[in-house]
């Protein structure tokens, strides 16, 4: 039965109060004692072929018929008050065959009215003054060309400290503050807490802008079947994108009908509708044939979402024998010139470690760029980079090694709410990282392989993160009549193996071998809701309801079959895919009864229970890395990277090893070659092109290592598991950034650490020689 | 991309009649200047395919000296067993080259005239000094790419890897077109622009490069180019070194040091390759060559670190040559 | 002198089959396949001649598809992702790529798996070093690099032993 209770949720590192309505919370979780046979066994993709033939339709893919295209006309000046547009020659063109400007277009406020679909403010290059609808791409861009704007151009800002000044350029009414106010954490008392150190370390980190680039860029194509408009997204949260239309346009939702099948990456920049998606619906409305907008791979590096850059300070202070006293945590944050959120960068400082005094202060400026987008564990990346580094400064003074600092501070229960963790592996993890890599011998190793210009160094980070999950998510499990099963959702497959991962859960439940399960997702119109697959939330949120659905379907089955076979029920089991008599031992496939019901058909139906109410759910990891720097040339590479973690139970230790490999190639990319580039003067973005935005090539990877404490989590959910998507990356750059200090014995607070960087530090005087 | 006429040359003479129409632009490989026609910053009313011209492919050993014919490609350039052999700096300079699907695409040609890399060139919203506009917008701007060596009004580098090899190998080029017509040494096909002649290479408006050669090396001659860049690899060069030394016993006789990613062209570095000539490598001798090397750079505000870069590579190449 | 300038007739030979196409000179092999042919699997990730997602074979050798104009390439064999697949019976790469996990999103996929399936044509002994460099130019977001190498590896025995 449904029960509303008000509960706390976490999400992308935030926690609020939410009223939510409860079902689904009468199945007994599999504890850690539970025996599988598919669950927790290692599975290939049950989608992977489509994936390898060239057969799965991503947006991009899609094309129906007399399609149209669409491209934005974008503002070349970083901020501009739009005077007079005339669009009369590019209508001219053949095949043009809509333009949309702020004078013809509804005014739809957009970024939580910050600004509108249509702005004559523009705040930042690249912000879309104008759409071309044209049958071909080519024509679109040529119309462009032909489109006359006047500018009356503004004073622009895109440092976000000078953007703080008083008499910065504003780009919004309110000032440059993001939601009027830093947000704030405190417990205890800082001031008191450094009185009582008998060491304080204080040190003031940068992190650079990284983008997503996802390798498909973001797009829609859209088309109305009489008044119901169909939409293809390349999103991570398709119900999120069909409220968004459906708002925008003021259509009933049943009306917007949103499908996204398959998708080339998002790590948190998807999460909703962009302006494509509202243009390619309003055309196809206006034109009366399907429209798709795509945006290119520089529109997508200078609009489509970025991991903001960071000025922060960190302070902590610890006594003689390497107990933390206090921590004080001040970051800045550049939003861009929308945003209703600050990524959580202060964080990991307020919960990593047990301290009784911390102080943070999370400030997001408003600049004139393009606005950020969550990025694979928003802030906890850069937070826990400046973090990890403070605590090696701190191991160091005090002669004590890194990780045993870490472990004299270990936070046994929350210290933010002194509630317990429900499993909190991380202990485990240190202890087996720290074998793997030998850190014990580290030193050896560094005296061994160093030579004259190439220096070794080991360095480590910790992990927190959520990852919980939560309630609204729900499924059915439909059994057909030949035996097979449909596991149906709403959730999205965005290539973690989401759909493998529920197959498993169902396939386990049902007793029934995997091949006779298949998985829909990704369409809210026969889907069921299911959150947006972000904040690593999608298996600990979805799977849940794939249990409890599959269950109720069995229990069914097992009613019918009991029935059928006149067998009582309590003598009746399945297994694989057929029923057993347990006491006959007498076998008959589940098909065979199936036949004689007509088309009977079995619906399971499931829920997600609530979290745990007097518990805290977090994830946890440690990586360490070891490095070498040429120092000769700047160079830093990463030799290995060792990297353990506790998500709770794991269900696909295959896609689960993908995700580490895939966070920590991420977390390498913004450690050592990320970084985008803003000329200062002219605002603009400079390395808007996969060219010179420099992701990790196949070159690049280190020897990885990765492993899973898997520790089922009996409090979470019915399965035991946690999210794993975000947490690898989170510690990656902290661990290669103090083995890069620890190689050098000279620590850099930029990222990334690329050769420049530490060419200068360790050449200081070859900075700013210009003699003419 | 702009629209325009297509137009397969079948022969030189052709190709060069073919080039002298208003907006005409060569195409061979195209993975270069198809990006420029993307991004709009060229915008040709005609391209001129190259392909099918004999005069310009092959890669042929004249006994004393190499043809390496201008539509060859890197890859055959990386893979070619007589260039590997013999000229290893050259196969090396080719292997460190862009990715295998653009060695398989671009040219010899394609990649001696190459256009900058500048971001401020490429981006579409800024017409630099280069474009014909006012303003080396690099000067005052990120410039952690550009030139550390050479004043010219746009500081903007030359990109290519096959050419700090093949100067260092000292060869010479085969131009054929309206304006020039012969061969040149390669050192003096590459110029630095001027208010007069806003382009990095001697080439005019209807002038291909058709092939070059390379003398035959001594048998003492060794080489190495070494190449740093951002990443691993698939990157232009941040700074690169070519040297070969021909070696007299244990002396260095005569020596050719070329660096590229420092200037707006490649840059012989003669100073540096008098420190050493007649000398026995070590140490000592290698850092003053490097030091030679970057004499009288002049860097902005964020290529600083490029001066120690040059240096230092110089000093390893030398210093490994001499293993 | 081919010469061509408005929309002409071009004539294509993709998968083995003669295809004939009319477009622009401006058209890139890319655009023919996806938009005038409706063979997406090949994708465009920047359009721009870096990521490799729309790698395809040139006379069996990989190209970017998006540096490459379809007009050139009349009277040239192009080979496209969707012609690995024969009668329904996958390619060993293609095997090997879901066996290994060597996808995640899926979208450089097909990129990989052209670049790959060229080297192994031409090298059906490959060493780690050989896999890495055929495809530094294809670029994976979503870092299924290692299992990358693993299931060239492994293709490569596969085929040894004759598939």
């Amino acid at each position: 039965m449904p029960k509303v209770v008000t509960q706390q949720v976490e999400f992308e590192g935030h926690f609020f109060e939410q009223t939510v309505v409860i079902e689904g919370d009468d199945i007994t979780p599999w504890g850690p004692e539970k025996e599988f046979s598919v669950v927790g066994q290692p599975h290939t993709r049950i989608d992977g072929s489509e994936r390898v033939t060239g057969g799965a339709k991503f947006t991009h893919d899609i094309h129906l018929p007399g399609m149209l295209y669409g491209k934005f006309l974008r503002s070349p000046h970083p901020h501009a008050q739009i005077k007079k547009i005339s669009t009369s020659r590019a209508e001219k063109l053949p095949g043009v065959r809509a333009i949309f400007t702020y004078e013809n277009s509804p005014e739809i406020p957009w970024r939580m009215g910050l600004t509108k679909l249509f702005d004559k403010r523009i705040r930042y290059a690249g912000e879309e003054v104008a759409c071309v609808i044209a049958d071909d791409e080519s024509i679109c861009l040529d119309a462009l060309d032909l489109i006359e704007v006047e500018y009356e151009k503004l004073p622009s800002v895109v440092d976000a400290e000078l953007a703080l000044e008083n008499n910065a350029p504003k780009l919004h009414e309110a000032g440059n503050l993001v939601t009027g106010k830093p947000e704030t954490y405190a417990r205890g008392d800082v001031e008191k807490g450094f009185k009582e150190a008998d060491v304080v370390v204080e040190g003031t980190f940068r992190t650079q802008v990284a983008l997503h680039n996802c390798m498909e860029t973001h797009g829609s194509a859209a088309v109305w079947e009489g008044d119901n408009l169909k939409i293809w997204d390349s999103t991570q949260h398709i119900f999120g994108v069909r409220d968004m239309v459906a708002t925008a346009l003021g259509l009933p939702k049943h009306k917007v009908r949103v499908i996204k099948q398959y998708m080339g990456g998002g790590f948190g920049s998807k999460n909703g509708a962009g302006k494509y998606t509202i243009l390619a619906a309003l055309a196809a409305k206006k034109t009366g044939r399907p429209v798709k907008i795509l945006l290119d791979r520089r529109e997508e590096n200078l609009l489509a979402g970025n991991r903001p850059s960071t000025l922060q300070i960190v302070k902590i202070g610890a006594t003689r024998d390497g107990k933390l006293t206090a921590i004080y945590h001040k970051c800045i944050a550049n939003e861009g010139a929308y945003a209703a959120w600050v990524a959580g960068s202060t964080g990991p400082s307020t919960r990593m470690y047990a301290c009784p005094n911390v102080k943070a202060e999370n400030f997001g400026v408003f600049t004139n760029l393009g606005p950020v987008a969550a990025f694979r564990a928003p802030g906890y990346v850069e937070g826990t980079f400046a973090l990890e580094a403070m605590m090696d400064e701190v191991a160091a003074k005090l002669g004590i090694d890194p990780l045993e600092l870490r472990l004299r501070n270990y936070a046994e229960v929350d210290p933010t709410s002194g509630k317990s963790f429900t499993t909190k592996g991380l202990r485990k993890a240190y202890e087996i990282g720290s074998e793997m890599i030998g850190w014990e011998r580290r030193s050896q190793i560094k005296k061994q392989n160093s030579t004259a210009t190439k220096k070794i160094g080991f360095g480590m980070g910790s992990q927190i993160w959520g990852g919980s999950g939560g309630p609204p998510a729900y499924s059915v499990v439909k059994i057909n009549n030949d035996g097979t099963a449909v596991v149906l959702t709403g959730t999205q497959e965005i290539g973690t193996g989401a759909k493998t991962a529920m197959a498993q859960i169902a396939a386990e439940v049902l007793a029934f071998p995997i091949e006779s399960i298949s998985v829909e997702l990704g369409d809210t119109q026969i889907g069921l809701y299911s959150p947006l697959s972000a904040g690593s939330m999608t298996l600990a949120s979805v799977g849940p309801a794939v249990r409890g659905a599959a269950e109720d379907a069995k229990k069914q089955l097992l009613d019918v079959g009991s029935q059928v076979l006149n067998i009582p029920i309590e003598d009746l089991v399945i297994e694989n895919g057929d029923f057993l008599n347990k006491k006959s031992g007498e076998r008959t496939p589940v098909k065979k009864i199936y036949e004689k019901l007509q088309n009977y058909m079995i619906v399971g139906r499931g829920a997600r229970g609530p979290n745990p109410a007097d518990k805290v759910v977090n994830t946890f990891g440690a990586q360490f890395a070891q490095v070498e720097v040429d120092i000769e040339t700047g160079k830093v590479t990463l030799q290995k990277i060792v990297a353990v973690h506790e998500s709770g139970r794991v269900i696909n230790p295959l896609a689960t090893r993908s995700q580490l490999e895939g966070g920590i190639i991420q977390g390498l990319g913004f450690a050592l070659c990320e970084q985008r580039f803003v000329d200062p003067h002219l605002g603009l973005v400079l390395n808007a092109s996969l060219e010179t935005y420099k992701i990790p090539t196949m070159m690049d990877i280190p020897a990885i290592e990765a492993e899973m404490v898997n520790m089922p989590d009996p409090d979470v959910n019915n399965l035991g598991v946690k999210g794993i998507g975000e947490p690898p990356i989170i510690p990656t750059p902290a661990a290669i950034a103090n083995a890069v200090a620890d190689a050098l014995g000279k620590r850099i607070y930029e990222l990334p650490l690329s050769a420049d960087r530490v060419l200068n530090t360790l050449y200081p005087s070859s900075q700013n020689e210009r003699s003419s | 991309m702009k629209n325009f006429e297509y137009v397969s040359a079948p022969n030189l003479a052709s190709a060069i009649t073919q080039l002298q129409g208003s907006n005409s632009k060569a195409l061979a490989g195209g993975t270069d200047l198809l990006t420029e026609m993307k991004e709009r910053i060229k915008t040709p009313d005609r391209l001129v395919n190259l392909k099918s011209i004999h005069e310009m492919q092959g890669v042929r050993d004249d006994k004393d000296k190499l043809w390496i014919g201008a539509l060859t490609t890197l890859s055959e350039i990386e893979s070619h067993r007589f260039i590997a052999e013999r000229y290893p700096i050259l196969a090396q300079a080719a292997y460190l080259t862009a990715s295998h699907q653009l060695r398989n695409a671009g040219t010899l040609g394609g990649n001696l005239c190459q256009s900058v890399r500048c971001w401020y060139y490429r981006h579409p919203d800024l017409t630099c000094w280069l474009k014909g506009g006012e303003t080396c917008y690099a000067q005052e701007g990120i410039n952690r790419h550009h030139a550390i060596l050479g004043n010219a009004p746009c500081i903007a580098v030359q990109p290519s890897d096959l050419a700090p090899a093949l100067i260092a190998l000292d060869a010479v080029v085969r131009l054929k077109g309206d304006e020039v017509d012969g061969d040149l040494s390669l050192d003096e096909f590459f110029v630095l622009p001027d208010e007069g002649l806003r382009q990095r290479t001697v080439l005019g408006k209807s002038d291909l490069v058709v092939g070059v050669s390379i003398p035959k090396p001594a048998a003492s001659s060794r080489g190495i180019y070494l190449k740093s860049m951002e990443r691993e690899d698939w990157s232009f060069a941040l700074v690169s070194v070519a040297v070969q030394l021909n070696f007299a016993g244990s002396k260095v006789g005569t020596a050719r040091i070329v660096l590229g990613g420092v200037a707006g062209k490649p840059w012989r570095a003669k100073s540096a390759e008098a420190v050493i000539q007649g000398k026995v490598l070590n140490d000592s001798l290698a850092e003053e060559a490097g030091a030679a090397a970057v004499a009288g750079a002049s860097p902005f505000e964020h290529n600083g670190y490029k001066v120690v870069l040059a240096k230092n590579l110089v000093k390893r190449a030398l210093l490994e040559l001499n293993k | 002198m081919l010469k061509a300038s408005a929309k002409s007739l071009v004539q294509l030979q993709v998968n083995g089959q003669a295809q004939e196409i009319s477009i622009e000179p401006r058209r890139t092999l890319l655009d023919a396949l996806r938009v005038d042919l409706g063979l997406t699997g090949t994708k465009k990730g920047c359009d721009e001649g870096t990521c490799g997602a729309c790698t395809v074979l040139k006379e069996g050798k990989p190209v970017y598809s998006c540096l490459t104009l379809a007009i050139e390439c009349e009277h040239s064999r192009i080979e496209t992702i969707e012609n690995l697949a024969k009668d329904g019976k996958m390619h060993p790469v293609q095997f090997a790529f879901i066996e290994q996990d060597a996808l995640q999103c899926g979208f450089c996929t097909p990129g990989q798996i052209m670049s790959i399936k060229a080297l192994l044509d031409q090298n059906p002994k490959p060493t780690e070093s050989d896999i890495k460099r055929a495809v530094t130019g294809n670029l994976c977001r979503c870092g299924a690099y290692p299992n990358i190498v693993k299931a060239a590896l492994s293709a490569a025995e596969r085929l040894r032993r004759g598939g």
